[in-house]
């Protein structure tokens, strides 16, 4: 096993406006990866404004200063590289894959959307990306069964104000009352590059990579003022344990549990990253052989366990079974809080070392491209201030004790315990 | 604001090698140097194409039955010992073939690649098991049949192959057809393809690896290789276009599924069809996507793509759109498909497909996962050693008329079907007005 999860070169700078550059030289392909996390996302939305950043996220793709309208997809795309952007609560990512030839324009088009977005906003645009946002919202959480499970959770773990209490795809309602005198507002607020991180992966050497950022984003002014998202660090503790119930044409009833952890990065958020693993990862995990095999009350396609890596406030765990088919709700929540409660009467050291080899896997997974360790680094960067701690996941991971474990299962007590029910519609 | 006004120009372009492929006995392998991660993949002639007619599905049956338990061990001990590595099994059905593979760090590749080989060739199939996880995988298939989607994939299917055909099904059946499914067929389809010594496809970095012990855990004491299942189907044009509603009532969004068959895999435009359908479909940048998400926002995103396989293969192009613009976005959709039919590509937007398609091939290939499914291509289809290097000369090469060409000759909008499944009770009487075809209810 290696001793650190990043076995990379990496080299940092930061450039006279704050932009903070990272690059890691690996030339085994001739591919590198841009990948700039802004430290917004949507935790940072006021009441009424929920939706916002990840419609604005949108909008950096509809042209910039130098770049036309839909040309930023063209020129990636006919450079051959691959693109996309994502918001969650915490931040905004965006990143592209190229041949390395192609380096220098990546960094052109993302520093000409960071510096020069705001000439080439128009209304047309903003109407045009808010209908496929609400296409998004539609396709992803109002048409599919149980879809809207993730907006239903997060107020029942997150009190009214909390940065994390709404969800990042926001409400139809405010998607409506989108101004583009806000938008131009979010971009001139948020978007600086003291509050980015620029990591460059692959196939350059990083005195060049350093010299082109300094050409493209160089020029770009810092923003002193920055103004901080709600603090959202210490919620006040769950006054007893929370639940929704809901009748829904679904095909099958289907439990959500979720606790209020520990933020990402800490080591009782490791500890918790074990215990999912423990819980819902694999056909050895408790949920499968317990749940799905053993008393077979739960389908087994559909069990699993995860966090949320959520870094700016207890990060949520997830755990979810889905009926077989005759077995009613009430058994199989009776069957999942067994499940949870069963973990305090200890758990062996075999299900611990068939946690961290998964995750092992699993780490060495997403860091096996260019782009997987570019967002990592920016994560690192951003989140822990040293794009290296990267390289300290995995060892932390592989350190959680029985202890540690123990520890964080005791605290998923019932009464912590936000419980969401999907009920067929024929049985209610 | 200062920004740099002048788009900057290409690098010196460092040049693509695909990994040397190694071929020894049955074993088909790329050395990956420096990756942490290797893959193994048992690839067999044992894909949805064999399955027999009213027993659709039974191959995603039988790949889930390899992991209840080996004629050494248990279900539960399989899973512990082979998660105990870090590799979880997994499985994967197309109509061609038949995939069982291990993911693990490098050094517990031979003791995950034995438990594979325990899993394909020596499972229990213990005839309960085998009739629990049948009842599970309809189940499953219920579940995910509960979304929309693939109760249009399987009306466009039915239409443009019939259902007498095993592509006229869906690729991994339907809650009815695998319902139907016995553990006698089961043990049958396992016996009947499993016997057969594939391929074993092996990426990663390679240099404490020995391939011939790899291959020997999987491969020793298989029977015969199998005879091919046969060459490619005819194609019949058609030449009306209809509309198959499939009813969701109270959809939002309306899933949108228009297809034809087209010509199959090894076919020699190939290429051109590729990028034609590229510009039609396939680039965030493509006609379709720029006019029914850019332009009218009715949509998160269309894509258009030929699919193809050994013996066939359909153009597709897939959308939801909100409920409201169904109509106007399927006229918007095949005009697009009609106009390219028509005019053909230009050499703008053909520069961009091609730079695209040439050089995902290198940003696409770097990890063993992708690595071992270029190696699959190449054992499915038997192509040379040498083939991503030609693919990638053949797409740069591909000039104008040749894609439109292509385009002219295999994209058919005369015969269109196009699938709705959305809430018929909104949408119906405006789709028979609309005249884009004869509108029948799918038969589901």
């Amino acid at each position: 096993m290696s001793p650190t999860g990043y076995p990379w070169p990496i080299e940092t700078a930061r450039l006279d406006n704050g932009l903070r550059v990272v690059v890691s030289e690996d030339r085994t392909a001739p591919v590198v990866a841009v990948n700039i996390w802004y430290d917004v996302g949507s935790r940072h939305e006021p009441e009424g404004q929920t939706g916002f950043a990840h419609l604005f996220e949108h909008l950096m793709f509809e042209g910039s200063a130098h770049v036309a309208k839909t040309e930023h997809m063209r020129l990636v795309q006919g450079a051959g590289g691959s693109l996309n952007a994502t918001t969650n609560p915490d931040r905004t990512n965006y990143f592209e894959t190229m041949p390395s030839e192609h380096l220098e324009l990546a960094l052109w088009l993302e520093a000409d959307r960071m510096g020069g977005l705001v000439p080439a906003l128009t209304q047309e645009t903003l109407d045009n990306q808010r209908e496929v946002v609400k296409n998004e919202r539609r396709q992803r959480y109002d048409n599919v069964p149980y879809g809207d499970a993730w907006l239903r959770l997060l107020p029942l773990l997150y009190p009214p104000g909390h940065p994390y209490h709404h969800a990042t795809i926001g409400s139809m309602e405010d998607l409506n009352a989108a101004d583009l005198a806000t938008f131009a507002a979010f971009h001139t607020t948020y978007y600086a590059p003291n509050n980015a991180v620029l990591s460059v992966v692959g196939d350059v050497a990083p005195a060049d990579a350093f010299a082109l950022a300094e050409k493209y984003f160089g020029g770009l002014p810092l923003r002193p003022d920055i103004p901080p998202a709600p603090d959202g660090t210490r919620p006040a503790p769950p006054g007893g344990p929370a639940r929704d119930d809901v009748v829904s044409d679904v095909p099958a009833p289907r439990i959500y549990v979720a606790h209020r952890t520990h933020p990402f990065g800490s080591p009782e958020y490791d500890a918790v990253t074990v215990v999912a693993t423990i819980l819902g990862n694999g056909r050895g995990s408790r949920l499968y052989q317990r749940l799905a095999d053993g008393a077979r009350l739960a389908q087994p396609d559909y069990v699993s366990a995860y966090g949320v890596d959520l870094a700016h406030a207890p990060a949520p765990l997830i755990v979810t079974v889905t009926a077989r088919d005759g077995v009613s709700a009430a058994d199989l929540e009776e069957g999942l809080a067994g499940v949870l409660d069963g973990l305090v009467d200890g758990i062996g050291q075999e299900e611990l070392d068939r946690a961290k080899a998964l995750l092992a896997t699993a780490w060495w997974r997403q860091v096996s491209t260019v782009a997987g360790r570019a967002d990592a680094l920016s994560r690192y960067a951003t989140q822990f201030g040293d794009p290296a701690r990267a390289g300290e996941r995995l060892p932390a991971w592989q350190a959680v004790t029985l202890d540690a474990v123990a520890e964080v299962a005791a605290e998923l007590r019932p009464e912590n315990r936000v419980t969401l029910t999907y009920l067929t519609e024929e049985k209610a | 604001m200062s920004l740099v006004a002048e788009r900057p120009g290409a690098g010196a372009a460092r040049p693509y090698h695909f990994p040397e492929v190694v071929r020894r006995g049955g074993v088909v392998a790329a050395h990956l140097p420096g990756q942490a991660l290797a893959i193994a993949i048992l690839l067999i002639d044992a894909g949805a194409g064999r399955e027999p007619s009213g027993r659709e599905g039974v191959a995603a049956v039988v790949a889930k039955a390899l992991e209840e338990g080996t004629a050494k061990r248990d279900a539960a001990a399989y899973a512990l010992a082979l998660e105990s590595l870090g590799a979880e099994l997994f499985t994967a059905v197309d109509w061609d073939s038949f995939r069982v593979g291990v993911q693990a760090p490098v050094d517990r590749l031979p003791d995950a690649v034995a438990l594979l080989a325990e899993a394909a060739r020596t499972p229990r199939l213990d005839p309960a098991d085998v009739a629990r996880v049948r009842d599970d995988e309809v189940t499953a298939l219920r579940m995910d049949w509960a979304d929309p989607g693939p109760r249009a994939e399987a009306a466009l299917r039915a239409d443009l192959f019939g259902r007498d055909q095993r592509h006229g099904s869906p690729l991994h059946g339907d809650p009815d057809s695998v319902s139907a499914v016995t553990v006698e067929d089961v043990v049958r389809y396992h016996r009947t393809w499993f016997r057969q010594p594939g391929t074993l496809l092996v990426a990663g970095d390679l240099t404490t690896v020995d391939l011939d012990a790899l291959g020997a855990a999987v491969l020793a004491g298989a029977g015969d290789p199998v005879e091919g299942a046969g060459g490619p189907l005819p194609i019949e044009p058609r030449t009306g276009r209809r509309v198959v509603l499939v009813d969701r009532p109270g959809s939002v969004q309306s899933t949108l599924r228009l297809g034809h068959a087209a010509a199959h895999r090894a076919h020699p435009d190939y290429v051109a069809m590729t990028l034609a359908a590229t510009v039609l479909g396939g680039a965030f940048t493509s006609r379709l996507n720029h006019l029914i998400r850019e332009v009218r926002g009715y949509t998160y995103g269309i894509r258009g793509e030929f699919g193809q396989s050994r013996r066939f293969g359909r153009l597709l192009v897939s959308a939801n759109v909100q409920t409201a613009v169904t109509v106007p976005a399927l006229v918007d959709t095949v005009g697009e498909i009609s106009r390219t039919a028509a005019e053909g590509v230009t050499e703008e937007e053909l520069a961009v497909a091609r730079s695209w398609r040439a050089g995902q091939l290198s940003v696409e290939l770097q990890t063993p996962g992708a690595i071992a499914g270029a190696l699959a291509t190449l054992v499915v289809h038997d192509l040379p050693d040498d083939y991503h290097a030609t693919l990638r000369t053949a797409l740069l090469a591909a000039d104008e008329a040749l894609v439109s060409r292509a385009a002219t000759r295999h994209l058919n909008p005369a015969g269109l079907t196009l699938v709705v499944e959305g809430d018929a009770a909104v949408i119906r009487d405006e789709l028979v007005a609309s005249g884009l075809g004869e509108v029948l209810d799918a038969p589901l």
